[in-house]
């Protein structure tokens, strides 16, 4: 007897207890796709994760249960399956799929590849790998209350990376630093001042004032010996030198620094000036003037100034205990002690310069970039991505549309809704053209070797393991051979005669793609610009740069009398600071970068093809 | 019910994901709810699991059935050695791993036999697998308790849901975005992003003015009044209508038997409904689709179902009105309203 399902293609029917599946990821959706595989008559899966079991993964990850927590997701889903379903042949990997041991022929082995991921590295990567292997590869995420499920084949639909997806959400240096207007500044100003005082520094994360911002300089008051710039250089010296003395660390940055910034008065002719604050001065702010209805989760309240001193003294104590043993430590969400020195520097900071205050809920859910997950999101996503499996196994490609889960809204009766025909291929994308090209703009002078191995290559272009060779002169640039190339590392570009107009050959073996990269000259006009540009087609260099004047003329003009809807989680992470000039220095708010743990992770697009 | 509906610290942070995204208030009515589930078969186990994780206080298992080698097979929650076993007795034992802070009970009587006093202490009920006499028993009973009720099925690739939460009260959090204003003095605030409640009532049609089966003398009228009808809607009907004929639902091993039935009960429900115009969108090639319950499918309906029981007993988010079809060949679900002769 099999539970191959009755009401299905009779073909498939066949084909389920004969195909072999990869299952990558072991998380939200990955739970239920093994779930599902098992009760509809899969006998061959194989499951790769690297993470282990946390306690707020088990109101929907329903293999595991409290005992499991620390445990390797892959090894403890397979067990789950296997007390069901004893007779399946099941494998788990408890590793990252970007290792090298799964490259190209660990991928031909499969039929079919469910992507259950939760970051956009791993989502590229696999796409690469199954364009590689040629197999077709179900792409699936949820947030929320929504989700959705994409089919990818190469040559069939587009790829994975055919669409230039969102970029991280930067801040200008200057706002975190001297104008800070909302919660989120001051969070990410207090992750830096966390990595400053406990963490591996940073240069890009100054939290003293930064007195080359250019709204400021205009006043040109103050000699630059008396600016913070320099005297930050010393920084981590001083704080070992006061032994993390709280009281001395919150006046230096609750009351000198901010007395730094109101000598720079041009910048507060058209906000609220801050007030500096002592900490003797704050410990006495023991009352919460803001009226909550009746919050009952005592971290879910907002608390008097006073309590939030406690919270800065007590995390620093037990924070500069934990850096004893340690070189440096990690900021994490799931780190109680390490969230509250955010919440409590958050909520002084937001007191000096008249911002409101958050929650340390609110301030964990914005700082750790937590995306909400629930059981049934993933239930149903998980359901479409196996109802694809049973068509893709017989090759019905054009009957596995995208299909999005979407809230039920007043507006529309689809839950389900689905595109009508498959995407096709973006004939300039950079993946899955078949010469794939790209236009590299970059200062041949000043890059480094390393800095394009690590940045233009690995970051941006995400190569795991790249060989470069200088075409026409056969110079290699770059070895994925282990000390082959060091040596050309602190080399510029140009001292390796990469110049304007040199083409460059990239290749990843592991990936087996490759990569035609052309060198473009190119001088940063402003020191706030980037570094390098990466253009699939220089056209689009101008319709991006056209976007970017379009969307903040958007930010400011928000008719009121039409709110906007969306989830409570993007709040802050939506609203853009539109008094800020171009001119400042963009820094990445680290929330956005792969240090998310959440398995359920999705691009969700802003709008919804509906289907007629 | 219990008046101290606060949350412990154990419970925020099992439940912290999805507190994140329906608050600490509905968490607590979650907390607060008891449920009654009719059937724990492919749809019924999906729809228990969804419930039990998301942390309701109790949840009692109504079905009266045995575990057979096939129920295993497609019920995550059923072992080996539970074969031959009550089907609710067996499916407790694992399902309770799901959520220790839960109350399961299984009660394997036959649900037909249970009176008004048996349902009254729900806060839902979840029925699956029933005639839709029963059905409009038990609506008739919840209506008078004011006990919110959701029916639904898989029947293969299909499956449906159906709600009447009567008069429902429920609230959205919406955004509003203020734009910058700049005072005399100079001076610009910010533009501040405030969480409205949005509150709006739907008033749910009783299921027998929603559900309208062949010789129930029912008015048609206001079923024949809607306009570009999802044809899934008669699909429902005449499996129901099969069902409640045969006391079963189509078996694969009478497939060539159940076809024919299946579709001398299409032309009476087509015709009866003056629908003749859906026959090219309800071919009989549908009928290859219905048998036994396709375990995905069971996933999509059942976590579209368990959604909704969360939206009944938090009061948040906008509900389903009042049928919900799930398309086997685009995968697509839609909303289909409802509404009596005097909604209309």
């Amino acid at each position: 007897m099999t539970s191959v399902p009755d009401s299905i293609d009779p073909r498939a029917r066949e084909m389920i207890p004969k195909c072999k599946i990869l299952v990558i990821g072991a998380g939200g959706i990955g739970c239920e796709v093994l779930k599902n595989l098992a009760l509809s008559g899969f006998k061959d899966i194989e499951i790769i994760d690297l993470d282990t079991i946390d306690v707020s993964n088990l109101n929907r990850q329903f293999l595991f249960r409290k005992e499991h927590v620390g445990k390797p997701k892959a090894i403890v889903a397979r067990e789950s399956i296997l007390a069901h379903s004893p007779d399946i042949q099941i494998k788990a990997y408890h590793d990252s799929i970007l290792s090298s041991d799964y490259g190209l022929n660990f991928f031909r082995k499969f039929n079919l590849v469910l992507n259950a991921l939760d970051n956009r590295t791993a989502r590229n990567h696999v796409n690469r790998l199954c364009l590689a292997a040629d197999l077709p590869l179900i792409e699936s995420g949820t947030a929320g209350y929504s989700g959705q499920v994409e089919f990818i084949k190469k040559g069939i639909t587009q790829c994975y990376e055919c669409q230039p997806k969102a970029t991280e959400k930067t801040f200008p240096g200057c706002t975190i630093r001297n104008t800070p207007s909302e919660p989120v500044h001051c969070i990410v100003w207090s992750k830096h001042l966390f990595n400053q005082l406990f963490g591996e520094e940073d240069p890009d994360q100054d939290v003293s004032p930064d007195m080359e911002d250019p709204e400021a300089k205009v006043e040109g008051q103050i000699s630059e010996t008396d600016t913070g710039n320099v005297k930050r250089l010393s920084t981590r010296e001083w704080i070992k030198e006061i032994d993390y003395d709280p009281e001395k660390l919150f006046n230096k940055f609750f009351f000198d620094d901010i007395n730094y910034l109101l000598k720079m008065a041009n910048l507060w002719k058209t906000r609220t000036a801050p007030k500096p604050l002592l900490y003797k001065d704050a410990e006495k702010m023991t009352k919460q003037e803001k009226v909550q209805d009746n919050v009952t989760i005592r971290e879910m309240q907002l608390l008097p100034i006073a309590e939030y001193v406690q919270m800065f003294r007590d995390s620093v104590a037990t924070l500069k205990q934990q850096l004893d043993n340690k070189n440096h430590l990690v900021w994490d969400k799931d780190d109680n002690i390490a969230v509250d020195f955010v919440a409590a520097c958050t909520n002084i900071r937001a007191q000096i310069f008249s911002i409101e205050p958050k929650s340390r809920f609110d301030i964990k859910s914005i700082a750790g970039n937590i995306i909400p997950a629930i059981a049934t999101a993933n239930a149903i996503t998980a359901g479409l991505v196996v109802l694809f499996a049973f068509r893709l196994l017989v090759e019905q490609y054009e009957k596995c549309n995208f299909v999005y889960l979407r809230p039920k809204s007043i507006h529309s009766r689809n839950i389900l809704a689905a595109d009508t025909t498959l995407p096709k291929a973006n004939p300039n994308c950079y993946v899955c053209s078949p010469e794939p090209f790209v236009n590299v703009f970059v200062t041949v002078e000043k890059m480094t070797v390393l800095e394009f191995e690590s940045e233009v290559l690995k970051k941006h272009l995400n190569m795991i393991a790249p060989d470069v060779v200088l075409d026409g002169k056969g110079v290699v640039v770059i070895s994925s051979e282990e000390g082959e190339t060091e040596v050309n590392n602190s080399k510029s570009l140009s001292e390796l005669g990469i110049v304007d107009g040199s083409i460059l050959k990239c290749d990843d073996f592991v990936q087996n793609y490759s990569l035609t990269v052309a060198i473009n000259q190119y001088n940063p006009l402003e020191k706030d610009d980037p570094i390098f540009k990466v253009v699939a087609n220089p056209e689009d260099l101008k319709a991006k740069e056209e976007e970017v004047k379009n969307s903040k003329e958007d930010t400011t003009s928000v008719p009121e009398k039409d709110p906007v809807k969306v989830g409570i989680s993007q709040i802050d992470i939506n609203s853009e600071d539109p008094q800020e000039g171009p001119s400042c220095k963009k820094r990445k708010i680290e929330y956005a970068e792969a240090e998310d743990s959440d398995d359920d992770l999705t691009e969700v697009p802003v709008t919804i093809p509906m289907s007629p | 019910m219990g008046t101290n509906q606060q949350l412990s610290a154990v419970e925020s942070e099992l439940y912290d994901r999805q507190i994140r995204l329906w608050g600490v208030k509905s968490q607590e009515r979650l907390r607060a709810a008891n449920v009654l589930l009719i059937g724990v078969r492919g749809l019924g186990s999906e729809i228990a699991k969804n419930i039990i994780l998301s942390g309701i206080n109790s949840l009692v298992i109504l079905d009266d059935g045995i575990v057979s080698e096939e129920e295993q097979q497609k019920n995550f929650f059923l072992t080996r050695n539970g074969i031959g076993k009550k089907i609710a007795e067996e499916f407790i034992i694992k399902a309770q791993l799901l959520n220790p802070l839960v109350k399961l009970t299984a009660d394997t009587s036959d649900p037909t036999t249970k009176d008004s006093k048996f349902f009254e202490g729900f806060t839902m009920v979840v029925a699956t697998r029933i005639k839709t006499e029963f059905l409009m028993q038990i609506d008739k009973i919840c209506r008078a308790s004011k006990i919110k009720l959701i029916f639904g099925d898989v029947f293969g690739s299909f499956g449906y849901s159906v709600s009447d939460f009567q008069e429902h009260e429920y609230y959205v959090d919406q955004i509003k975005i203020f734009p910058i204003k700049r005072s005399h003095s100079g001076i610009s605030t910010k533009p501040v992003n405030e969480i409205v409640k949005v509150k709006d009532q739907f008033i749910f049609p009783e299921l027998k003015e929603v559900l309208i089966m062949p010789n129930t003398k029912q008015s048609l009228d206001h079923i024949k009044q809607i306009r570009k009808m999802n044809p899934y809607y008669y699909l429902m009907l005449i499996l129901l209508e099969f069902r409640n004929r045969q006391g079963r639902n189509p078996e694969i091993s009478n497939k060539i038997k159940d076809v024919e039935l299946l579709k001398v009960i299409k032309k009476e429900i087509l015709s009866d409904f003056d629908a003749n115009c859906v026959e090219s969108k309800l071919g009989d090639d549908l009928f290859e689709l219905v048998f036994a319950e396709v375990v995905p499918v069971c996933a999509i309906v059942g976590g579209v179902i368990a959604q909704e029981v969360i939206k009944a007993v938090s009061g948040k988010e906008v509900p389903i009105y009042n049928v919900f079809l799930f398309d086997p060949l685009t995968f697509t679900g839609k909303e289909q309203p409802i509404k009596t002769t005097k909604q209309h």
